[in-house]
């Protein structure tokens, strides 16, 4: 998928809502502790060029940075367990966040 | 839960997760005068679970009265849609009379936070116990056999005879065990999604809905989910719109767009943006989705434990039917009267617990999925044909086809079956796509 929107005549603009925005509809208990973390950070230093789990990540946890480590914004995680499928060196550490923590849907 | 009382070998089975598959375990094995107790990691039932979502509910109309749950609308029409990433649609739009007759083919828009609350007391008005805001960490175990749960609560041992994993997509302690190794990421989806809320008066009139009536739309192609095996969906509720995209996480791992901007462009779509301009969004979501069919599902019944719903791989994904909270109930209905069998005879082993097994490969749950096994791996195969030519060839035909010019109409049916042999490989292309994908239908 390369193409943008198509651009057709009559067609509405609907809200085009940043990740920011979204994310700021979803309650979020914060533990304090991040439930992700990275098994060997050397693997994604090192061996990973693809940094997958920054591409299926729905909700911009995962963000490629200099040196390679991707850097990990838990408090956005909505525990879909994308990246942890995704890695291709199966890198992604991922636990439930405990004692009610973390996200809460009202709708889901 | 303030206090933590002890709970140890007071129960005859652990439920792990108050979702849909958890809960009708619980509810099947407490209406059968068990002692159940649940376990639900979020602060209450549905707070941790997403779906699309359209709710099946043979079995729950069974097990409880639905009248007075949570429903939203019932689904009285059905569109599928191909759109081209030109921002070609071309739909079918399917409203059987009889839909709008009770019990409307059982078939309901549902919000999961209301809804799993609502089922999950069910079961405890049954006499089912109901703790929530703790994790299941890790399963106890003897001699091989499945006698307790770790959970993160002090002192938080819990023992019973048997334990039923519910745990949905990521069955991180199911896979920690040793019970099911984690699927992989061609056999998982991602799905992200958004709820808007609208005026009721301008949702229906929008909708062309009234009463109780619903639309459950669904969409193909890369009009929809960009150059992905996947789809999109819009769901009318009471007040609110469900709109998302699900695709494999593989298209998704190589893909130029994260969810949320695969979502952002599916609602641009000419045939989307009307649908779901203005109102306001109310909730973000995201979740993974099991859809490796029959071939990854782990085995389902361990000494002392049992695997159901989304943990199982329970979700039917055959294009035409998208299909897994109603298998999930189906499985914790089956699971938790397999288990009232067994622990009738004193015994949780494995071989006792067999009849969940059999119950369910009886069901329309195991039929479907080995009905259905072979499209989600052809889906794959033909990803170019099916998402990218189909579509657009679609748009073409249907644009030539009626077609306004000084041209005769034979010279446009012709140019417009030629859109349509291009894209197939010709008329034996056609034909063997046609082989490929008889079953789609039957």
């Amino acid at each position: 998928m390369s193409k943008a929107a198509p651009s057709v005549p009559d067609t509405p603009q609907p809200e085009d809502a940043s990740i920011e925005d979204r994310l700021y509809t979803v309650k979020y208990k914060d533990s304090g502790e991040s439930h992700l973390g990275i098994e060997v950070p050397g693997i994604c230093a090192e061996t990973c060029t693809t940094y997958e789990c920054t591409n299926v990540c729905p909700a911009d946890v995962w963000r490629a940075e200099e040196g390679g480590v991707p850097t990990i914004a838990y408090e956005n995680c909505l525990e879909c367990g994308s990246c942890r499928f995704a890695c291709p060196h199966g890198n992604v550490e991922w636990e439930y966040p405990t004692t009610g923590n973390g996200v809460s849907y009202k709708h889901g | 839960m303030t206090a933590t009382p002890n709970y140890d070998d007071e129960f005859d089975a652990i439920v792990v997760g108050a979702g849909l598959s958890g809960t009708a375990a619980a509810l099947t094995m407490a209406k059968d005068g068990l002692d159940v107790v649940m376990l639900e990691r979020g602060p209450s039932p549905g707070s941790k679970n997403v779906f699309g979502g359209v709710l099946y509910t043979p079995r729950i109309r069974e097990l409880t009265d639905l009248s007075d749950a949570p429903k939203e609308r019932y689904v009285a029409k059905k569109t599928y849609s191909m759109l081209s990433d030109a921002g070609d649609e071309t739909s079918m739009s399917i409203a059987p009379a009889a839909w709008r007759e009770e019990p409307h083919n059982d078939s309901w828009m549902v919000l999961r936070r209301d809804f799993d609350e609502w089922f999950a007391d069910q079961a405890v008005e049954a006499g089912a116990t109901l703790i929530t805001e703790t994790t299941v960490t890790d399963l106890i175990r003897e001699d091989g056999t499945v006698v307790g749960v770790e959970t993160d609560r002090p002192n938080g041992t819990l023992r019973a005879p048997v334990v039923v994993l519910g745990e949905g997509a990521n069955s991180l302690v199911s896979e920690g065990a040793g019970l099911k190794r984690q699927d992989d990421r061609d056999n998982v989806a991602v799905s992200a999604k958004e709820v808007r809320k609208y005026d009721r008066e301008k949702l229906e009139d929008r909708f062309h809905l009234d009463g109780e009536a619903g639309l459950a739309a669904h969409y193909f192609g890369d009009g929809a989910v960009g150059d992905a095996v996947g789809g999109a969906f819009l769901y009318t509720n009471k007040r609110t719109v469900s709109i998302g995209v699900v695709y494999s996480i593989e298209d998704a791992a190589h893909g130029e767009r994260t969810p949320d901007e695969v979502l952002d462009q599916f609602k641009q779509h000419p045939a989307v943006a009307p649908l779901v301009r203005g109102g306001r969004m109310v909730e973000y979501s995201a979740h993974a989705i099991p859809e490796g069919g029959p071939d990854s599902m782990p085995d389902l019944v361990h000494d002392g434990a049992v695997i159901v719903g989304d943990a199982a791989g329970l979700v039917l994904n055959s294009g035409i039917h998208l299909e897994g909270t109603n298998m999930a109930v189906e499985s914790g209905f089956h699971a938790g009267q397999a288990i009232a069998d067994a622990l009738d005879r004193g015994r949780s082993d494995a071989a006792a617990l067999e009849s969940y097994e059999q119950r369910l490969e009886e069901s329309y749950v195991v039929q479907n999925l080995d009905h259905y096994g072979w499209f989600m791996d052809t889906a794959a195969e033909e990803k170019e044909f099916l998402f990218e030519e189909l579509p657009h060839a679609l748009g073409d035909a249907t644009e030539e086809y009626f077609r306004m010019d000084d041209r005769p109409k034979d010279e446009h049916v012709s140019d417009a079956k030629s859109h349509i042999l291009n894209a197939s490989g010709g008329w034996f292309g056609m034909a063997k796509k046609a082989w490929k994908f008889r079953k789609m239908l039957s």
